[in-house]
């Protein structure tokens, strides 16, 4: 999949952006993940757990993130994920694409006299 | 790194029925990732449902169907590309041959028996098995075809049973397309018995597809004779799975659902040529449907490389 990474470049859809975010300040499992997404994309993103673990799987057989632990809760097993340096570096690339192509109309906006200002 | 920690708080009787429905969702995943990721999924399924809630969201079931298949998808993929297309196209060629003599099955029940096997033989990965089965029965339709006593003394032209009704057996087009769809079976088997290895088992949808593609004459064209439900039917199960293997390529980057589309192709491409002038226009637009679906079904894979969708 890394390799596939490389000859081309990859598209980040906005529930990857958010799952990668959430994991910015430390591992979290499936659960912690989807609560976490919910709240920093002011409830927009909600992910179904399908898509969730769907998702977690393509990112880490991208090596974006990884496993950091697992615990037992319950007698079921839970993952904690991690971003790895590669999904640190994508997520914050992203970023500043986004605040980039954002600047652009919002320069224009809030530039006094504009009509929106 | 396991670790025992914290306890599930109890959810009560809700929370088990809940669960039961869950796991139900949860069979369209692989067994070896239920095995290891199952009981990790429902407990997140658990935690994330609304309290008081017994019946899965149609959201979150729809996002289990589609995840499971994805899963199943990305699974295939560990096994050699070109060995499992034309594993997978064999597979829906002698689906496709025993549908075609299910009707005719009271007439000639050694020779339907005969496909049946083959089709489970090749199913459950037994090609060497069945190598010799098909050999047997792809004689018989030449035999048929041709209008010749082979093997056995068969009564011709031979009747379909009174269930079925329509035209007698391989008396809707010539004898090259059938010949050619059996020579491409025993040929895939040939290679997929050359190969060695032992190859995978194919799910148990393949049975049910047989009796779906029953009664639409895979020998001659679909449309002028009326078509009916028996073609619609077929023309149906064809583009679904065709659409699958067009989704499958894109979503594992890969091109064995493309050969297997290509494998069942060519007896069809047979069937068009052998009745040139002779196509509706709905025969000329299932034509194209086929042809187009496999063509994306090869060409999504590479799509899909150069524009990654995280």
């Amino acid at each position: 999949m890394v390799s596939r990474m490389a000859k081309g470049s990859p598209t980040v859809s906005e529930p990857t952006y958010f799952i990668l975010a959430s994991l910015l300040d430390g591992p979290l499992h499936g659960h912690g993940i989807i609560k976490q997404t919910l709240e920093l994309s002011e409830n927009r993103v909600r992910l179904p757990v399908g898509t969730l673990y769907g998702a977690l799987d393509r990112l880490a057989a991208a090596g974006l993130i990884a496993v950091d632990r697992e615990e037992v809760v319950d007698g079921r097993p839970r993952r904690y994920f991690q971003l790895t340096d590669q999904g640190r570096a994508l997520v914050s690339a992203e970023a500043l694409r986004m605040q980039q192509a954002a600047s652009v109309v919002t320069k224009r906006i809030l530039r006094p006299g504009s009509a929106f200002s | 790194m396991t670790v025992v920690t914290e306890h599930r708080a109890d959810t009560g009787a809700g929370t088990g029925v809940l669960e039961r429905r869950y796991r139900r969702l949860l069979l369209g995943y692989p067994r070896a990732y239920r095995s290891g990721y199952g009981g990790e999924l429902i407990a997140t399924l658990l935690d994330t449902a609304e309290p008081g809630r017994t019946v899965p969201s149609a959201r979150e079931s729809f996002a289990l169907v589609v995840g499971g298949l994805r899963t199943r998808v990305i699974h295939a993929t560990e096994r050699p590309a070109w060995v499992d297309g034309v594993h997978l196209g064999v597979l829906a060629l002698s689906v496709a041959q025993l549908a075609m003599l299910v009707p005719y099955a009271t007439t000639v029940p050694l020779w339907a028996g005969l496909s049946a096997l083959a089709v489970l033989l090749i199913m459950r990965g037994l090609v060497r098995l069945a190598l010799p089965v098909v050999v047997l029965v792809a004689v018989k339709v030449c035999a048929i075809t041709l209008g010749l006593p082979w093997l056995d003394r068969t009564l011709l032209p031979v009747d379909p049973d009174r269930f079925w009704g329509g035209g007698s057996l391989y008396g809707g087009g010539g004898p090259v397309a059938p010949m050619i769809g059996y020579a491409l079976a025993v040929l895939g088997l040939l290679v997929l018995t050359a190969h060695g290895r032992r190859l995978g088992t194919r799910s148990w949808f393949w049975l049910p597809a047989a009796s779906l593609l029953a009664g639409a004459d895979p020998a001659g064209l679909d449309f002028p004779a009326a078509g009916g439900s028996h073609a619609m039917a077929r023309v149906a199960l064809e583009i679904g799975v065709l659409l699958l293997a067009v989704w499958a390529g894109h979503v594992a980057h890969d091109l064995r659902w493309a050969a297997a589309a290509a494998v069942y192709l060519i007896p069809v491409l047979a069937v068009y040529a052998e009745n040139l002038g002779m196509h509706s226009e709905r025969d000329v637009a299932h034509l194209a449907v086929l042809v187009l679906l496999t063509a994306s079904a090869a060409a999504v894979p590479y799509r899909a490389k150069r524009h990654v969708l995280l």
